[in-house]
């Protein structure tokens, strides 16, 4: 019954931590159909941020449980500033172009803001572990849990409902949705496709850098957690279906309760299994769980 | 009106028009008709801006467009009806007519969409269907709907009989002229590889071959 509950709290934690960061991937495929390499240095300049100004907080003496909010007004600064700088900047410039040339892109903007963080950070890990050991543990069904994990799954909740109601309950929303099936149309019909896309791909590095400066209180920041979220996120996205946003959160949840068993009955193989599980639906399914809807041709 | 004149475009190394000349005055309803490759849908695309044109002179009432954007020409009151419709899955068919209105942030989008209505009927029953499930007739009444919402100085449309059953074909002539009676200054165009449908709607018919247009002569009655 304990293993049960801990596969379930475990991976469901492990969900919400994985549709953070996979979630931002997707929609920023999805509209502006670029693969965004990059999008684990967004995550990894939202863990710098986030524990730099939570850290600055808690040292400055005020109430500790500004942390929390002052790690979402990380993520927002760090999407509001890099994602319109880097879609008008960079992006926009390759959308015609092969995917090849913007998978180089992305990957050269990968490699310059890893060495960017190197400047700005330097390579000591920094640890502002407050935040996750302020809210303690929960007694559950036998085990006992760190409520922090609770916390990084509403994020991701309330991230993924703000997603949703952005997109399907609002004209601003409809107008991305007729921007990810048909660029050209859409223009055509008056919408100002250029900006929805500065404005996609900016909601998109604030989701990244969500993930990262919640992910901070957990972890040790370091150079080169960049690459490791990236693969992960990846092989969510290819689960859920390249684009599908709905897709990416059972993709995570799939991928989240997968891992969490595996770390329960076969540790060594935790990171096989996700692995595994992407190239089983690659094999069956090529455009993922939930591949898109076409307009009847007759 | 709208001018073009000696429009050129190049695509991939090969060029597609080479003069492309024609002028639609307001108020009048003129054909293009050429065989399948003959320039009829880069014609289209060019005026709308989808496709760079090499060279030319291409204006709305004397404005000059070759520099705007898509979305800005067709903010200026261009509708367009590409060949294979292209409606949006995702969206219902009212959403999918709505869209232009909503890009252009139009205050009476609900009223346009009301006209829209009051002209096609049959639309209002299809509202809430995700364009997904509509036939290909059903979808040609959309996409239409969808270019009135903007349309109000140039129509472009691009095969809309292709396809098509007769008693369908005799509902978008009908609807293009009931259209084109409440904007009385509006300029259309209509692209076909037939003339058939077409000579309902106008008697000024440009032909295009190989990129190139003439005008032909109107029929002795």
């Amino acid at each position: 019954m304990d293993t049960l509950t801990l596969i379930l709290l475990d991976g469901i934690a492990f969900a919400s931590w994985l549709f953070l960061v996979s979630a931002g991937l997707t929609f920023a495929y999805g509209v502006l159909r670029i693969l965004n390499i990059a999008h684990g240095s967004l995550y990894a300049i939202g863990a710098y941020t986030g524990a730099t100004l939570a850290g600055l907080v808690l040292h400055s003496g005020a109430n500790p449980f500004l942390a929390y909010p002052v790690l979402v007004g990380a993520a927002l600064l760090v999407g509001l500033a890099l994602g319109p700088l880097l879609e008008r900047g960079f992006l926009r410039r390759v959308y015609d172009q092969e995917e090849v040339i913007t998978l180089l892109l992305t990957f050269a903007i990968f490699l310059i803001l890893e060495d960017g963080m190197k400047l700005v950070w330097g390579v000591s890990p920094i640890i502002v572990a407050e935040p996750y050991a302020l809210l303690g543990q929960l007694p559950l069904a036998g085990v006992t849990y760190p409520v922090y994990s609770f916390l990084l799954t509403g994020v991701a909740i309330v991230a993924g409902l703000a997603l949703w109601v952005v997109i399907d309950r609002t004209r601003f929303g409809k107008l991305i949705t007729s921007v990810i099936h048909d660029r050209e149309i859409s223009a055509a019909l008056g919408v100002n496709v250029p900006r929805i896309c500065t404005v996609a791909f900016t909601g998109a590095a604030m989701l990244a850098a969500l993930g990262g400066a919640f992910t901070a209180p957990m972890v040790s920041v370091t150079p080169g957690i960049s690459a490791d979220v990236i693969v992960l996120a990846f092989a969510v996205t290819v689960i859920g279906g390249l684009g599908n946003i709905s897709g990416g959160a059972i993709g995570a949840l799939l991928v989240g309760l997968l891992r969490a068993t595996a770390i329960q009955f076969f540790p060594a193989l935790d990171l096989f299994v996700v692995y595994a599980l992407m190239a089983v639906i690659l094999l069956v399914r090529p455009e993922g769980l939930f591949g898109g809807v076409e307009v009847r041709r007759i | 009106m709208l001018e073009v004149g000696g429009l050129t475009v190049t695509l991939h190394g090969i060029t597609i028009l080479r003069s492309v000349t024609l002028t639609i005055e307001p108020g009048r309803i003129v054909g293009l008709i050429g065989r399948n490759g003959a320039g009829k849908t880069t014609t289209l695309r060019a005026i709308m801006g989808l496709t760079r044109a090499a060279s030319g002179r291409l204006a709305l009432e004397g404005e000059d467009l070759s520099g705007l954007p898509p979305h800005l020409r067709a903010r200026l009151g261009i509708g367009y009806v590409p060949e294979d419709r292209r409606l949006i899955s995702a969206l219902s068919a009212r959403e999918n007519i709505l869209v232009p209105a909503w890009a252009g942030g139009l205050a009476d989008a609900e009223a346009r969409l009301d006209g829209v209505y009051t002209l096609m009927p049959e639309l209002r029953e299809l509202a809430a269907r995700p364009a997904a499930l509509l036939s290909g007739g059903q979808q040609k009444l959309v996409a239409l709907a969808r270019s009135f919402m903007y349309g109000s100085r140039v129509l472009l449309l691009d095969e809309p009989f292709e396809g098509v059953a007769p008693p369908l074909a005799r509902r978008l002539v009908r609807a293009v002229r009931e259209f084109q009676e409440h904007r009385p200054g509006l300029s259309v165009l209509v692209a076909e590889s037939e003339v058939k449908w077409v000579r309902l709607l106008t008697d000024k018919i440009y032909s295009i071959e190989r990129g190139t247009t003439a005008e032909v002569p109107a029929p002795t009655p």
